[in-house]
């Protein structure tokens, strides 16, 4: 064994006990897409004009959601696999040189992807003669319950042990089977996949001239419910519909609302009982909705080799007297008091986490919404919706509850512990109405949304501020108007519009690197302001307002400066109380109404030229770790570290500036 | 950072501290030292070397100022516990043994002010002779019944205003009577009533503060408040429109500092029991380790932990093995699905955005239609720069415009060069001392799930129709006697105000962070007992206050959370049959249409395991057949593939397919109620695989079984098991 003490920072042991909900979505997920190539799937829509007007064979827009979801994984379930499984080519192909399942040919294994799968998959979709070669019917296609075997086996030997596991099921055809041997030989199969733990998801599309129907074969096929996800009813997607020409709901959209939906599988983070009263208690289940996306943290690459391979890194615990490598079970934990360490077992740290009770929401009572202010608030809100499994009647309770909180804009306060060992907080639940868009789709669920508050301990003060200047009437009907003139679209925050633009560039490189192509270079971000709109919408009454904040600042400034308390100056080093008027560190971008940062508060602390000449004099180490750290501050550098460390990175900077 | 602090106590041992009184159950001696060990444990929980304490023990038996001053006339029975100095652990032991009543009621506690002053003099005074920067204090514990002597009072007291700040004295009097609270003990004798008034005077003359025990006691119940002194996160401009193209634009000089930082309880650090104690007594070195020990019962048994890393990949040239690899032959990359990416040192920043650290304002939006639960991290205040007049009037006029139009502000943040932008939505936050806006973050597109939920008030049924009344939907009765039940519960205006008025429950400034707290409070008391059989203390009540609904505001909603009970006609599923099997066919889940498959298949009495569809074909020969028989060849078979499946594996190939038949098998033999079919079979398994006898060294299965916690069945799982919880744990071993 390597005997390598790592010393590389950032990779000490996680001390902290706290369980987030990272550990709770390590429900690994299993995807393949299994798309029906017939000739009716392959049709594409008649030319047009219309830039709007359908463009997309079934199939191809198929194929591009799953491009679409490829990528959208990478990013959002990186350690989820997916495959995609044609049937009904002419090619038959399973990867593994049999040919048990004839005309199915799987484009993508089920794994997670390789930049060659999306690569392959996108190369399908731009180069039509490779597409055509594959994408090509076959003159008997496979029974359906072929096919379902053949998913079967693909997730029992690609999938075994994923709690989820899901056929996405891309077809036009509500009768593929007319014998009703064939027919009883599919159901069984499908049958065979709930029993696995599959789940069928299914895609309908209608054919120009015959609507889906779902009864005809397919309600024999699919469940109601999903294995991992006992009780909560599962949405049935909508049914794709083919679009007539300029109606600019294309397939493909549609498909890709549907396919979004259900990109990634719905797990409840907590199941929990609501106790709205002594004796009164009803079943919900937690559900993460909103959740800031990361991109992958950095890993560490084996370039000795080949090909670049990811490295799998484990720990082990090893006892600092004796070098000996211990278990995990052995080790106690301990609180550092007073030079020494305080120390409990393990059972007494149960008790000591565990005496505020089980787990539970308890409705403490009832306030106005109004009296839930902005601040107070600590982290993402978790949706709750009822569920049946443990109190028959919740729904209906949770249902009234819901909806008089709505009628009522009140909340309930709550005293909330997710789990055991989890530190109770205090909570309030606000009402969500269901929201549709045009098309009558559900963009926001119905249920109650859980806002953990914060404690008497986690507020801050606000740094104290003068009692003047304060604005006039006058000047703010002048802001107020610009306020009004720049509205965003129907006064509201629609998060559909802005991606992460960080996000979305990492991955953008990251893909590209892995293809070995070229790295782009603009980026797309558009949670950017839009300028020219602020400034065609808003520029005259900015300038209004500017002349208006003139005047009022004339009058308020002499008494406002006259009171400000006497140069709250830091400690300054001689050598920059020298010149005093001309070290503007930073230029500011402002128009001529805006002030000169005022010198004499000291805020700034050295300028450029300064501590260049003070690094010439080989002073710099005399300097004090604060005017380090403030100068580096200042200049939007990092201040941890040593003063050394400080020193080291004074002096980058100005070499970097040419000092 | 807090300033340099130095704190004496000075603590009255008379012998009279000794006796219990007004029915109390300690003495009050004891008593005082719950308030007395609170501050001490408190100031060395905080681990600063700042924070300076020494105490005085006043009416000892015996005399030592360990050489701060003479022991004169008027000295004697003053005992110095310790230097004035950084408190650790060890102290407080130290001092444990040491505070006890003594056996005489002789000595001054104005001396021993004198004492404390001295101690205090010389150790924050500088080189220089000038006093250093520090907050002075002296705490006196006393019951009030020794002997005065007031002769020097007056130079005492001009002594302790001379330093800046003045030194702050702090009496705490044993049932001294008190005209703020209005406490006055009845019988009091005449010495005692003249020593309160007399100290009461003193404390007065140096601005101190008086207060009785009880009082100071009932006061340790409410958790102190960490004040954090706020640091900009953020320094820079709020912008509107680009300044660099076009004239009309709006800049104003802020800062951000944070306005909810979850305070976090401190974090255990992991150690082991050192090993190499054993060998008491076998050399002069350890067993000297072994006495320190005694001292501190918890010092010197535990050892820190290291952690050491390896790092492996799959070798290229023996598929399915792994090799060692050092860490200097490892550069930094992503994955990027399976694939790695590599990106060395130079190339680092190329998968990072650039931007320059600004503000920016990007629309505006109704208050009244922002989602709340759409604010998704703690909270951030953004005031004007300091000292900056026309930032202030700007953004004075800003927040007052947001606050009229009720509108939110939505802006782009960039906290520091090349951080990743963010979204977050700015209101406007006005009080009497400041105007703020407060700031929290938004979600983006790729931050928000798009799940989808049936609907609360409606149900749809599979032909598309609404129905508006179902089992699932609230009727009016329902719907009523939930309304009057949440207007009954209201809290709104459920608390009183210091004048009496009507306000709201549990407001956040009321709440404390209990967990917190209680580690806090733990560590304080396991500091002062360290006895391991002592029971662990219940959290203080303050914690559980907001736990549930106020009682007699509950009693008042009693008749209304009746009829809402009544309504609701809720009923608590069965333990049994909750996640119990579906046994008889008729049970099974069915497909949408409801067919039932197994009719249609002429329900077959047998089923036989199919190796290609193994955990299907298992589970349908169970549901075909009550029969023992059956039910133990259909693990037998099972079992076989099992077997099968591992010894074919190459490396650890089909280790998963292998697991995940182990689990279904496991999972469905514990709902039959069959645990005995599995145990025999789980026993064998790890045998064979330890062993080696299902081909070859099958040690990594058995740690994969161990570690996907798949042994026996015990009772707490199944009733019917006659396996022990003991022995199920002991089977992993």
């Amino acid at each position: 064994m390597a005997d390598t003490q790592d010393n590389r920072p950032g990779e000490e042991e996680d001390d902290d006990e706290e369980i987030d909900d990272a550990s709770y979505k390590t429900i690994k997920d299993a995807v393949l897409f299994a798309i029906d190539i017939s000739t009716s799937m392959l049709q594409r829509p008649a030319p047009s004009d219309d830039k709007k007007a359908e463009r997309d064979s079934p199939a191809s827009a198929a194929l591009k959601c799953a491009y679409h979801l490829m990528q959208q994984r990478i990013i959002s379930n990186p350690k989820d696999t997916m495959g995609i499984l044609l049937y009904g080519t002419e090619k038959t192909d399973l990867k593994d040189g049999d040919n048990t399942f004839q005309h199915c040919y799987l484009l993508a294994d089920l794994d997670v992807p390789s930049a060659q799968d999306v690569k392959q998959l996108r190369d399908l979709l731009e180069n039509e003669e490779e597409a055509e070669e594959i994408l090509k019917p076959a003159k008997e296609a496979p029974t359906i319950a072929s096919v379902m075997f053949c998913a079967n086996q693909i997730f029992t030997t690609k999938a075994p042990n994923f709690s989820s596991r899901r056929l996405f099921l891309v077809t036009d055809n509500d009768g593929p089977a007319t014998v009703k041997q064939d027919k009883d030989t599919a159901i069984t199969r499908a049958r065979d996949l709930y029993d696995l733990g599959c789940t069928i998801d299914l895609f309908p599309i209608s054919k120009p001239d015959h609507g889906f129907d779902r009864t005809r074969f397919y309600d024999d096929l699919v469940y109601p419910t999903s294995p991992s996800d006992p009780d909560a009813p599962v949405a049935i997607a909508t049914t794709t519909k083919i679009a007539k020409s300029g109606d600019g709901l294309t397939l493909l959209k549609q498909l890709l609302s549907s396919i979004n939906s259900k990109a990634a599988p719905r797990r409840a983070l907590f199941s929990l009982p609501l106790e709205l009263g002594p004796g009164m208690r009803i079943g919900v289940k937690g559900f993460i909705l909103i959740k800031r996306q990361e991109h992958v943290k950095s890993c560490y690459v084996w370039v000795g080799g080949e090909k670049p391979q990811i490295v799998q890194s484990s720990t082990s615990h090893m006892a600092d007297d004796t070098a000996r490598v211990v278990e995990k079970t052995e080790l106690r934990k301990a609180y550092k008091f007073g030079g020494d360490t305080i120390t409990f077992t393990p059972e007494e740290i149960t008790q000591i986490r565990q005496c505020y009770g089980e787990p539970i929401m308890r409705i403490v009572g009832f306030k106005p919404l109004s009296l839930l202010p902005l601040w107070a608030n600590i982290g993402k809100a978790t949706f709750v919706y009822p569920s049946e499994a443990d109190f028959i009647g919740s729904t209906r309770v949770f249902s009234a509850l819901q909806q008089k909180l709505i009628k009522s804009k009140k909340m309930a306060l709550t005293w909330f512990v997710a789990r055991k060992n989890a530190s109770p907080v205090m909570a309030t639940l606000i009402p969500g109405e269901e929201r549709y868009d045009e098309n009558g789709e559900q963009t926001m669920p119905p249920g109650l949304w859980l806002v953990p508050l914060p404690f008497a301990d986690d507020l801050r003060q606000c740094p104290e501020q003068l009692a003047e200047p304060r604005t006039t009437d006058e000047l703010t009907d002048k802001m107020r108007i610009i306020v009004e003139q720049l509205q965003l679209p129907k006064g509201v925050y629609d998060p559909s519009k802005y991606p992460n633009p960080d996000l979305q560039w990492f991955y953008r490189i990251l893909q590209a690197m892995a293809l070995e192509e070229e790295v782009p270079t603009k980026p797309d971000d558009k949670t950017l302001p839009k300028y020219k709109q602020i400034n065609k919408r808003a520029g005259e009454y900015i300038t209004e307002y500017g002349e208006e904040f003139e005047k009022v600042f004339a009058t308020v400034a002499h008494s406002a400066l006259s009171s400000r308390p006497k140069a709250a100056a830091k400690k300054r080093p001689a050598a920059a109380a020298a010149d005093d008027d001309d070290d503007e560190p930073k230029p500011k971008k402002r128009i001529k109404k805006e002030t000169k940062v005022k010198n004499e508060d000291g805020d700034d602390g050295l300028t450029d030229q300064q501590m260049a000449a003070i690094n010439d004099k080989g002073q710099i180490s005399k300097q004090t770790v604060a005017i380090l750290k403030e100068y580096l501050g200042a200049r939007g550098q990092a201040i941890s570290g040593k003063k050394a460390d400080l020193i080291d990175r004074v002096q980058e900077y100005l070499e970097n500036k040419g000092l | 950072m807090a300033s340099k602090e130095a704190a004496v106590y000075i603590l009255d041992l008379g012998a009279s501290m000794g006796e219990k009184r007004h029915g109390r159950e300690v003495s009050d001696l004891d008593w005082a030292m719950e308030y007395v060990w609170d501050k001490i444990t408190t100031t060395v929980a905080t681990g600063r070397k700042t924070a300076l304490m020494s105490v005085i023990g006043v009416r000892t038996d015996d005399s030592d100022l360990a050489g701060i001053m003479p022991v004169d006339d008027g000295y004697e029975n003053i005992t110095v516990f310790s230097p004035l100095k950084q408190w650790l652990l060890s102290d407080i032991r130290g001092l444990q043994g040491q505070v006890k009543p003594s056996s005489t009621n002789n000595g001054d506690i104005l001396s021993a002010v004198a004492v404390a002053v001295q101690q205090i003099d010389a150790t924050t005074t500088g080189t220089t002779g000038k006093p250093l920067k520090f907050d002075r204090r002296i705490i006196i514990v006393t019951d009030g019944r020794g002997t005065l002597d007031t002769g020097d009072l007056a130079q005492i007291t001009s002594k302790l205003k001379d330093y800046a700040p003045p030194v702050e004295v702090v009496l705490l009097g044993v049932d001294f009577d008190d005209a703020d609270s209005g406490y006055k003990e009845e019988e009091k004798d005449a010495q005692k009533e003249d020593n309160e008034t007399t100290l009461k005077e003193f404390v007065e003359q140096c601005d101190g503060n008086f207060g009785t025990l009880a009082e100071a006691i009932e006061q340790l119940a409410i958790p102190r408040i960490k004040d954090v002194r706020p640091t900009p996160s953020y320094r820079g401009t709020l912008t509107l429109g680009d300044a660099q193209t076009y004239d009309a634009t709006v800049t104003i000089d802020v800062e951000r500092y944070p306005c909810i930082m979850i305070a976090k309880p401190p974090s255990a650090s992991s150690f082991v029991v050192r090993t190499d104690l054993g060998g008491v007594g076998a050399s002069a070195q350890s067993s000297n380790t072994v006495v320190g020990d005694d001292d501190h019962p918890m010092d010197g048994q535990l050892s820190a932990v290291r952690n050491q890393r390896v790092y492996q990949v799959d070798n290229p040239d023996e598929p399915g093995e792994k090799m060692n690899v050092e860490p200097d032959d490892l550069e930094r990359g992503f994955e990027y699905g399976r694939t790695a990416v590599h990106i060395s040192e130079s190339d680092a920043n190329v998968v990072k955005l650039e931007n320059d650290p600004s503000l920016q304002l990007v629309g505006f939006i109704r208050a009244e239609d922002f989602e709340r639960f759409m604010s998704m991290s703690r909270t951030n205040f953004i005031v004007p720069q300091k000292a900056n007049a026309q930032a202030q009037l700007a953004l004075s006029s800003f927040i007052h415009a947001l606050y009229e139009a009720e509108c939110y502000a939505v802006a782009r943040i960039v906290v520091k060069q090349d951080k990743a932008p963010l979204l977050v939505v700015l209101a406007p936050h006005i009080t009497p001392t400041y105007e703020a806006l407060v700031e929290a973050e938004l979600p983006f597109e790729e931050d928000m799930r798009r799940y989808k939920f049936p609907s609360l008030d409606k149900k749809l049924t599979i032909s598309g129709k609404t129905i508006t009344e179902h089992k699932d939907l609230p009727n009016a009765e329902l719907t009523q006697a939930m309304s009057d039940y949440v207007d009954a519960l209201d809290l709104s205006e459920y608390d009183k105000d210091d004048e009496g008025e009507p306000t709201d429950y549990a407001k956040i400034e009321d709440t404390y962070s209990p967990m917190l707290h209680r580690v806090n409070q733990i560590i304080r008391w396991r500091a002062t007992h360290s006895d391991p059989t002592l029971p662990l203390p219940d959290p203080p009540q303050i914690l559980t206050r907001f736990s549930a609904p106020p009682p007699d505001l509950l009693q008042q909603a009693e008749a209304q959370l009746e009829t809402l009970k009544q309504a609701a006609d809720v009923k608590k599923v069965p333990p049994k049959t909750k996640g119990r099997g579906k046994r008889s066919r008729a049970d099974r889940d069915k497909p949408l249409s409801g067919l039932d498959i197994d009719a249609l298949l002429g329900n077959p009495k047998r089923v036989k395991i199919d190796a290609n569809n193994l955990v299907p074909s298992f589970k349908q020969a169970l549901a075909a057949t009550d029969d023992l028989d059956a039910i133990q060849d259909a693990a037998d078979a099972m079992a076989a593939q099992i077997r099968t499946l591992i010894r074919a594996s190459v490396g650890d190939s089909a280790y998963g397919r292998a697991l995940e038949a182990l689990r279904v098998m496991r999972e469905e033999l514990t709902e039959l109620e069959e645990p005995e079919i599995w145990n025999v079979f789980a026993r064998e398994l790890k045998n064979e695989l330890l062993d080696g006898k299902l081909g070859g060294d099958r040690r990594e299965m058995w740690w994969m079984v161990r570690g996907s916690k798949y042994g026996l069945i015990d009772r707490k799982r199944c009733f019917a098991s006659d396996v022990t919880e003991e022995e199920a744990v002991q089977f992993y071993k």
